[in-house]
């Protein structure tokens, strides 16, 4: 498969699993903003802003919760730098739009239906801002917007062919995962440190947005543990928003993808982050904040290395002699 | 389930409380030729059919076909790119939903005419690079300094021996129709475009009116991905069983990005850039997930300029470098062949007649507009004394950019172009305003009379093949006679019936 399209395949899904993840939060921060005290919207949005490792416009994550000044609760903007703005590239249009463009680039591998729903979403949401949405129920906005890359991954589950599109395809999709997973829990740990009293309803919160409540409710239990959530959602095979999920995926991909150029370095660190969550996690004890928040910055930035030798194995390879003159 | 939305349409189509509402205002202009019409509401033998049909339909239910059709292209992204037009960098190219018709006996007078015209401009191509100077040139049909001083000609070409000796693999050339007969605008033979939007204007037809297609047995365009495909393999280098073929495309900001995915989409080929290209020891290969591989013949869709900086623009980052190199050694067919734009200059227009009749000693068999060339003294004071009846073109400009329409230009815009004209004489032609023919569109106020005119593409290899169809363009302004896309042109379906 020509490098370019494999590329192109690989950035559509990890935009649209990005455009998806900022759905899912989103949609959870305003259900939080219909009854929870101000102190408790401003720090799910400092969870939130620092799971995107942004700064929330007018404010910083620095300030002091102490002064009663909660800068952060100024939802409506908020919102809007995250979904519409044009100058934050991982904005909720941005991210579609991205992929859209990247679509049009490969138009002619993709199926089209792909490019059709792509196109569509694109150009619906483009035609509106934070105050169409804002007076009725934003969150189905946020609702809407998922579904409509749910239909996408459906279509592509049923339309994409099981060659090199296929493998590129999840290797997108799962990289962004790891990487958005392991920033959010660790937010979610920077701003709720297990070592205070915890507060329920932003692990039930968490869990939410990783499509997990009702599952793990049967798995553990009601009560909402810090514990319990961050294992489950790290070390999880079976849930398919889970870190040790993904990285089966990223594995199985990269096992199947282009035989004859193995990436090897990507399914040596893939492999290892793996065997690390299946035999030494956790290696500490998981009440310990900073240990469990290294381990995750860990996870990512092997992720990102992941990334790099996707990127430098089949995108961008370089070629040993120049061209004949 | 719910049918009463198409119930609803079926009825209204057949309405017979509103008979021919369709055409009640249509003006036939005895001064143009009508497609449809040999005088008022007196249908043309093969349009009369179509006619009763339309005229059965409401203006209102056309019109609500024409809005799910754009809204379709739209959703599809059947689009193009305006130069200079930020606002709106994707459009659709309006479509009119109403067909125009020909018979079995005009389509065949123009086919035989593009085989003709076509064979002669190769003959023509491969004799100016086989030696210097050519034998046309020697024998004085064609002023010498018409092909070297033109920058079209490229030096790099010359002695050059081209796959199969063709340099024009692919023409869309322009016709017109004036109550004379067809007339040949313009010859294409670059890197033609607007053979996706004949496909598709064809299958949007097709969905729209079903029944009104079927009815009149209209002959298929659809194998032309095929036709084409198998074109271009056989310029495939010698030995080379199964050619890897690619199409190459200056990328998504191209105004015609959509039409070169669509046609690497029809032909199962890969869709390149420059980028994704290298040449090492003298062949091109594309950088694939699973390594190098070797490409065989390349269509490209970049202008020559860009196409290699090493042997063109040296600023060309749309390019591979190398890649002149490789066609040189006949490691790789480039279509078309470099340096093919000297043949379609507006100058030389002038001469193809002659180019015809001296290398196949036949008459032509299109005739070519009237054309006054400017670089001689009587082409430039006809030019002058007459520029509120001419149309001046910019010789090897295209799309429309930076023509005079003289009948429709005032007097200080015609004024400020003489004076450029007066600067560089050897850069414009002039040509009388043609009475082009119109056809019925639809507008507002039911079907309305437009002008059109008609481009078919020729593709050349082993044989020469043209499917029975071209992409017809409609000049949508009333009275307008510019029909370039970027010019607010559109299209529409064209009908070429069996006998």
């Amino acid at each position: 498969m020509l490098s370019r399209n494999a590329q192109g395949l690989y950035w559509i899904s990890r935009y649209l699993e990005r455009a998806q993840h900022g759905c899912r939060l989103l949609a959870d921060q305003l259900r939080t903003l219909e009854d929870r005290p101000v102190e408790e919207i401003d720090q799910t949005w400092r969870r939130l802003y620092a799971s995107l490792d942004r700064e929330p416009v007018g404010g910083s994550l620095e300030s002091n919760l102490d002064d009663e000044d909660f800068m952060l609760a100024d939802s409506y903007t908020l919102a809007d730098d995250l979904t519409f703005e044009s100058s934050n590239p991982d904005s909720i249009l941005n991210c579609i739009a991205t992929a859209r463009e990247n679509a049009r680039q490969v138009r002619n591998v993709i199926s089209k239906d792909m490019w059709y729903c792509l196109n569509v979403a694109y150009l619906k949401l483009s035609k509106v801002g934070i105050a169409d949405i804002w007076d009725d129920r934003p969150g189905d906005f946020y609702l809407h917007a998922e579904d409509t890359i749910r239909t996408f991954s459906g279509i592509v589950d049923s339309t994409v062919y099981r060659d090199d599109s296929w493998h590129f395809i999840q290797l997108g999709r799962f990289v962004e995962r790891v990487q958005l997973l392991a920033a959010l829990i660790e937010a979610q740990l920077t701003v709720f440190p297990l070592t205070e009293a915890h507060v329920e309803p932003e692990w039930r919160s968490l869990l939410e947005v990783c499509e997990a409540r009702g599952t793990f409710s049967r798995r553990y239990s009601l009560e909402y543990r810090p514990v319990n959530v961050i294992n489950f959602l790290v070390s999880d095979l079976r849930l398919s928003r889970s870190i040790r999920y993904a990285l089966a995926r990223i594995v199985t991909a990269l096992d199947r993808v282009s035989e004859k150029r193995p990436a090897r370095e990507a399914r040596r660190l893939a492999g290892h982050m793996a065997a690390y969550i299946d035999f030494d996690w956790p290696s500490h004890n998981l009440n310990d904040t900073d240990a469990t928040r290294t381990v995750l910055r860990e996870l990512r930035d092997r992720s990102r290395r992941v990334h790099d030798n996707i990127e430098i194995t089949y995108f961008g390879y370089e070629i040993e002699d120049t061209p004949g003159t | 389930m719910n049918r009463e939305p198409e119930a609803h349409l079926r009825t209204g189509a057949l309405d017979p409380a509103k008979p021919a509402s369709l055409f009640s205002n249509y003006e036939v202009d005895p001064v143009f030729y009508d497609e449809m019409f040999s005088a008022p509401g007196v249908p043309r033998e093969h349009c009369k059919a179509l006619w009763e049909h339309l005229g059965r339909m409401s203006s209102a239910d056309i019109a609500a076909l024409q809005d799910r059709t754009e809204q379709s292209f739209l959703h599809e992204g059947i689009t193009f790119s305006v130069y200079g037009d930020e606002s709106a960098q994707e459009r659709i190219i309006p479509i009119d939903l109403l067909p125009r018709v020909l018979d079995a006996g005009e389509w065949g007078q123009i086919e035989r005419g593009l085989r003709q015209r076509l064979h002669a401009l190769n003959l023509f191509l491969a004799d100016i690079y086989a030696k210097e100077p050519a034998q046309i040139l020697s024998d004085g049909i064609v002023p010498a300094d018409l092909v070297y001083g033109c920058p079209q000609y490229r030096t790099q070409m010359r002695g050059l021996r081209v796959p199969l000796g063709i340099h024009v693999f692919l023409c869309g050339t322009d016709l017109v129709r004036t109550h004379d007969g067809f007339m040949v605008l313009e010859d294409n033979l670059r890197v033609p475009s607007g053979v996706s939007y004949m496909l598709a204007n064809r299958r949007a037809l097709k969905t729209s009116m079903r029944n009104l297609f079927r009815l009149h047995k209209v002959c298929g365009v659809e194998q032309y991905g095929k036709l084409l495909r198998k074109t271009l393999a056989e310029f495939a280098p010698t030995g080379v069983a199964d050619p890897c073929i690619v199409l190459l495309t200056p990328g998504v900001y191209n105004s015609a990005y959509y039409e070169h995915m669509f046609l690497a989409r029809e032909m199962g080929v890969e869709l390149v850039q420059g980028k994704d290209l290298l040449v090492h020891n003298g062949f091109v290969y594309m950088r694939t997930t699973e390594g190098l591989q070797r490409v065989d013949v390349i269509y490209r869709r970049i202008d020559d300029d860009y196409i290699d900086p090493l042997a063109f623009r040296q600023d060309s980052q749309l390019g591979t470098p190398g890649l002149f190199y490789a066609y040189r050694m006949g490691n790789v067919a480039i279509a078309n062949a470099p340096g093919t734009g000297v043949a379609d200059d507006k100058s030389l227009y002038a001469y193809v007649p002659d180019i015809i009749r001296y290398y196949l000693n036949e008459e032509p068999l299109l005739a070519n507009v009237e054309t006054h060339l400017c670089r001689e003294p009587e082409g430039l004071e006809y030019t002058l004394d007459n520029l509120q009846d001419l149309i001046v073109k910019v010789v090897g400009g295209s799309g429309g950019y930076g023509m005079l329409v003289g009948p429709h230009a005032s007097a200080d815009e015609r004024a400020a172009y003489a004076a450029e004209i007066r600067k560089n004489p050897a850069n414009y032609v002039s040509q009388p305003t043609l009475n082009l023919s119109r056809a019925p569109c639809l507008t507002d106020e039911g079907a309305a009379p437009r002008h059109v005119d008609l481009r078919p593409f020729v593709l050349c290899g082993q044989e020469t093949r043209l499917v029975p169809g071209a992409f017809c363009r409609v000049a949508l302004r009333p009275g307008s006679l510019v029909v370039n896309s970027s010019q607010g042109g559109g299209g529409k379906d064209l009908w070429v019936l069996p006998p």
